[in-house]
Parts: C-alpha cells; sequence; structure tokens
C-alpha cells in the first residue's frame, strides 16, 4: 500500500471528521463547548490556509472574524433580521470587503502584506472599540442562534446539537477549500505561491488570483466569525483583535501550512492546551508560548507538513527513482 | 511579413545605458540570434521585449499594434513568450504540471474554479505533447526539484512553447549545460515550429551559426551588425570587437 500524499491529507482529515462527530455526542457538556469553539477556530484557520495558497500571509485575519460576527450580531439583534439571511449577508460582506481591502493589500506580499492587513482589522476594531451603535468595548449580549430545529431536529441552544453543527460546517469548509484547490484557479494559486513572477510571464494576472484568493478568505473567515458570535452570544470587539490574528496564525504554522487539515489539528490543540493550561497555571498564555516555540523547533513544517514529509522520504526510500503523483 | 518591430528603443539604469536607439525588425516565422559579450545588453533587449522592463523611449510594435505601454502579463496574452537565462518554474510540481498550468493559462482554463483539473482531460494531451516535443515525455511524473539540471533548462523552452506563442524568446537555453546536454537542446530548438518566429540569445557560436536565419550582434547596448551568419562571419567589425581579432569565436571552433 502506497498513498499519496493528498491521500494521506485527506485520510487524516476524514478520521478527524468521523472521530469528532462519533465521539463529541458521548462527552460531557463542558467538552462539547471546547468541540464547537475548536470546531469554529478551524474554519477560520481553513480561510487562513486557502490564501496561503496564493503565498499571502495575512497577520490580520481577526478583522474578517470580526466582520462576519458584527454584521450578523448588527443585523440579528440591531435590525431584528432572522438569523438565517444574516448568515449570508454577513458572508457576502466578507466577499466585499475582501475585495475591497485586498485592492490594496494584494499589491504587497511579504512583510508588507501583514502590515497593510494588520492596519486594515486595526482599524477596524478601533471603530467597533468605539463605536456607539455596537456600545463599544462594553460589547452586546443577545446574539442568537440559527433556528434549523424545524429543517433538522437539532435545537441549537443544545450544546451538543451546536456542537455537532459546528463539526458539520467545519467538515464543509473543509470539503470546499480541498475542492477549489484541486481546481484550476486552486492549482493557479499554488503554482503562485511557487513562482509569482513565472506566472505572469505566462499571461496569468498575479494580482486578480490573490484578490479573489483574499475574498474566498474574507468570506470564510466571515463565516467563521458568524459561527463564534452564534456560539458565545455576545458581540465584543476581541474578536477583531491582533491576538485572535496571531493566535490563528500559530494554528495553522503549529498544524502545517498550506495543509488544510493542519488547522483543523492545530485549532483542536489549541482549544485543548489553553484549557488544561487555564485551569491550572496563572500565566498559562507563557506556557502555551513555550509549547509552541518546542513545536516549531522540532516540526518545522508543523505538524501535518512534517509528517506528508516524513512519509514522502519512506516512500523515496522505497521506490528509487521517486515520481511524485502527477496532479494533472 | 514583419512581426516584431522595435524603434529606437533606450534603456538606462543609471548613467549606465544598457539599450541605446536599437531598431531592428523580425520577419515572421524567421530565426533570429542576438550574440554580444557579456553586459551587452542581451537580456535586457529581452527583458524590454517582454515586458518584465518598461523603455525609457522608442516603441514595440508586434504585428503593426504599439505595445510599449502593455505589461508582461497582456504581452503574453499576445503572443510573446519567453525562457529565461535562470531556471524559473514551479518546484514542487511535476514536469507535465508545470506544463499544465502553462497550458491552463494560456487556454484561459484557469480561472476556472468549478471543476477539478483532473476532467480537463484536453489539457493533460496538450501538455503531454509539448513535454513530447521538448523530449521529456519520460520525465513527465518527475517534480522539478528532483530533474536534472539540462531537464529543467528543456523545461524552461517547454513552458514558453506551451504558451502556444507568435514570437518566442529564448534566453541562453544552453547556458550552464554539459556537451551532451547542449546537444539536445541544439536538436530541440532547430526542430521548433518554423511557424514561430524565434529569437534566441545564445553564446555558443556553432548552434548560433547553424541555427539562425540572421544574427545580430549587441555591443554596449547598441546594435553592432546584422546579418546572415554568412555576412556576420565576413564582418570585419564583429571579428575586431566580438569574434577576436583572428577570426575565431572564443570558446568556439574555427567556422
Amino acid at each position: 500500500m502506497s498513498l499519496t500524499r493528498n491521500q494521506i491529507r485527506l485520510l487524516i482529515g476524514a478520521v478527524i471528521a468521523v472521530l469528532s462527530l462519533v465521539v463529541q455526542p458521548r462527552m460531557s457538556a463542558f467538552a462539547q463547548e471546547l468541540f464547537a469553539e475548536a470546531a469554529i477556530l478551524a474554519i477560520f484557520a481553513l480561510s487562513l490556509d486557502i490564501l496561503a495558497r496564493s503565498g499571502l500571509v495575512s497577520f490580520g485575519h481577526a478583522g474578517f472574524l470580526g466582520l462576519g460576527a458584527y454584521a450578523f450580531g448588527g443585523l440579528t439583534v440591531l435590525q431584528n433580521w432572522p438569523a438565517g439571511a444574516a448568515v449570508f449577508v454577513a458572508i457576502a460582506i466578507g466577499i466585499v470587503v475582501g475585495l475591497i481591502v485586498g485592492i490594496f493589500a494584494v499589491r504587497t506580499s511579504g512583510a508588507f502584506f501583514i502590515m497593510v492587513t494588520l492596519a486594515m482589522a486595526e482599524m477596524f476594531y478601533s471603530w467597533v472599540f468605539r463605536s456607539p451603535i455596537f456600545n463599544g468595548a462594553d460589547g452586546m449580549g443577545g446574539v442568537p442562534r440559527l433556528d434549523i430545529k424545524s429543517l433538522t431536529g437539532l435545537d441549537l441552544n443544545n450544546p451538543v446539537s451546536f456542537a455537532t453543527f459546528c463539526i458539520v460546517m467545519c467538515i464543509l469548509a473543509w470539503i470546499v477549500v480541498e475542492f477549489i484547490a484541486i481546481t484550476p484557479f486552486g492549482r493557479t494559486l499554488d503554482a503562485i505561491r511557487q513562482n509569482p513572477n513565472r506566472i505572469s510571464a505566462l499571461g496569468g494576472r498575479v494580482f486578480s488570483y490573490r484578490l479573489a484568493a483574499f475574498a474566498l478568505s474574507g468570506a470564510i473567515g466571515a463565516f467563521a466569525g458568524v459561527m463564534k458570535v452564534q456560539h458565545t452570544n455576545f458581540l465584543s470587539p476581541d474578536l477583531a483583535s491582533w491576538i485572535i490574528s496571531g493566535d490563528v496564525l500559530i494554528i495553522a504554522v503549529i498544524g502545517g501550512m498550506g495543509t488544510f487539515v493542519g488547522g483543523i489539528i492545530g485549532a483542536g490543540l489549541l482549544v485543548y492546551l489553553k484549557e488544561i493550561l487555564s485551569s491550572n497555571f496563572g500565566h498559562w498564555y507563557l506556557f502555551l508560548g513555550g509549547i509552541f516555540i518546542f513545536v516549531a523547533l522540532v516540526l518545522p513544517r508543523g505538524i501535518v507538513g512534517t509528517f506528508l514529509d516524513w512519509t514522502d522520504g519512506r516512500r523515496a526510500s522505497k521506490s528509487a527513482p521517486a515520481a511524485t503523483e502527477s496532479e494533472t | 511579413m514583419t512581426t516584431l518591430e522595435t524603434r529606437k528603443l533606450c534603456k538606462s539604469f543609471g548613467s549606465l545605458a544598457v539599450t541605446q536607439d536599437v531598431t531592428l525588425t523580425f520577419a515572421s516565422g524567421k530565426r533570429y540570434a542576438i550574440i554580444g559579450p557579456n553586459g551587452a545588453g542581451k537580456t535586457t533587449f529581452f527583458n524590454l521585449l517582454a515586458g518584465n522592463l518598461r523603455a525609457d523611449s522608442g516603441h514595440i510594435l508586434l504585428d503593426g499594434r504599439d505595445i510599449s505601454s502593455l505589461d508582461v502579463t497582456s504581452r503574453a496574452h499576445i503572443g510573446i513568450a519567453r525562457s529565461f537565462q535562470r531556471n524559473n518554474l514551479f518546484p514542487e510540481l511535476s514536469v507535465l504540471d508545470n506544463i499544465a498550468m502553462a497550458c491552463a493559462l494560456q487556454q484561459g482554463i484557469a480561472p476556472s474554479f468549478w471543476k477539478p483539473m483532473k476532467s480537463y482531460t484536453g489539457l493533460r494531451n496538450d501538455a503531454l505533447a509539448v513535454a513530447r516535443q521538448v523530449g521529456l515525455e519520460d520525465d513527465a511524473q518527475i517534480a522539478v526539484r528532483q530533474l536534472s539540471y539540462g531537464s529543467q533548462r528543456q523545461l524552461e523552452v517547454a513552458l514558453a512553447l506551451a504558451c502556444k506563442p507568435k514570437v518566442l524568446l529564448l534566453d541562453e537555453p544552453t547556458s550552464g549545460m554539459s556537451p551532451q546536454e547542449t546537444a539536445r537542446m541544439d536538436h530541440l530548438i532547430k526542430n521548433l515550429p518554423r511557424d514561430i518566429t524565434t529569437i534566441v540569445i545564445e553564446h555558443d557560436m556553432d548552434i548560433v551559426l547553424e541555427f539562425a536565419d540572421e544574427i545580430v550582434v549587441l555591443d554596449y547596448g547598441r546594435v553592432l551588425e546584422q546579418g546572415t551568419p554568412a555576412q556576420i562571419k565576413a564582418s570585419s567589425i564583429v571579428r575586431q570587437r566580438y569574434l577576436g581579432e583572428e577570426g575565431q569565436a572564443v570558446g568556439s571552433r574555427a567556422p
């Protein structure tokens, strides 16, 4: 048996999906809250990773999370919109803002892209922090969850149902990004990451592809925000703070940038470690930081990335000359 | 019929004039070689033609249309493709996927996001045809980073060919190659389709003299001489400045 790199990646994702769906309902209500939190964070990490496909690493991704959360919260609480419609409008706002911000941001790359995205997210943060509409720094409660009882029989105000819903949404988001990655568009993003100049020379408009990736990333990021604010029922400027942008970046890097499933594992790990560390230590972020530095040193390409490299190595030693699978 | 034309093309880097009043015409379907000592402005001239650099003054025309203001991507769209002096590939993709990427961009398939790339079977066949054309069909599944240097040079040409260009610019296709690899590349470029206007920058005079219908000699950014291989060999000014006083090309057999 010799699975390709891609097949192993998909297998890991499928195993996590099935395990989560089976195990989660059998656990305590508290653990179910953690499952929901991890699944939402995983969706957020996926939105960062699809952008990273094109070679852009954002340090302002909490902007999209906050945007989705505030759009959903604002529409449902302040405008009394039905939650279902608010979900779609929040995602649409994520796309539109992604396009507008992207027009400026994706002209840059590397450290400049990091600075531009960070600045944009901080602008949003300072706006909602002071905005009287959203009750500023104090935030705003009473954000409802989706009502899908008549459709599916799940009452989302139930921890077990909500966690299941979050896991299913995460699986859907994962399928979406995995599918896009194998389309010509996704392949082009991957090629842009490897060599943007050659794409230009071959007639590909790097700016347009990256802009589209940024908008897609904005849509998924906003969706993660919609889920997040349904989970906590509470709007807070902290959703858009740079600390959240840092968290999701750490998650993606620790899990393995560009592997998608790595972000999901990273999200689970962060939520779990946060929980056990914060209940035992006061300065738990210090310990978390130490653990992540250790992982980054030992596994430079992240957990999943390093594991896949290791399986590559084994395959190569078994069958020389090593041939890669064709992804055409 | 003229395909590509430059009129009084100039480019300076600071006070260094690397392209000076270069006025040339390239007839469709003919083969050209650009020669000249290191620093003569050959690659800069390619960068100007392909749009990697913008000229300070002067014009570039493709089929009579002024394309001076178009960027590199737009020029690729209208049929100017180039290979690079240093390999400029997608290192993590296989040979076939590298070519398929170029084909997907050329055919306008690249932006589509509703169907897996695999389902475009035409694309795969086109990529295979290009791989065959450059002699890489046996290496089609190998990742670029595992490919020998010489084969990477062949792939460099393949990517440009996959663009189905009107004008093909090859920047030192044999640079850094072993004699065997050079022989393969020589074979490859001689068998390029005759309908493509091909311009090659090359130091190997054996290849140049056999390949080119016409040779342009650049020196200090100026056109020193142009003509058929026979005319260039006979030109006293070229002998003096480039081929060496004894009329023998440096690093080359006597013609």
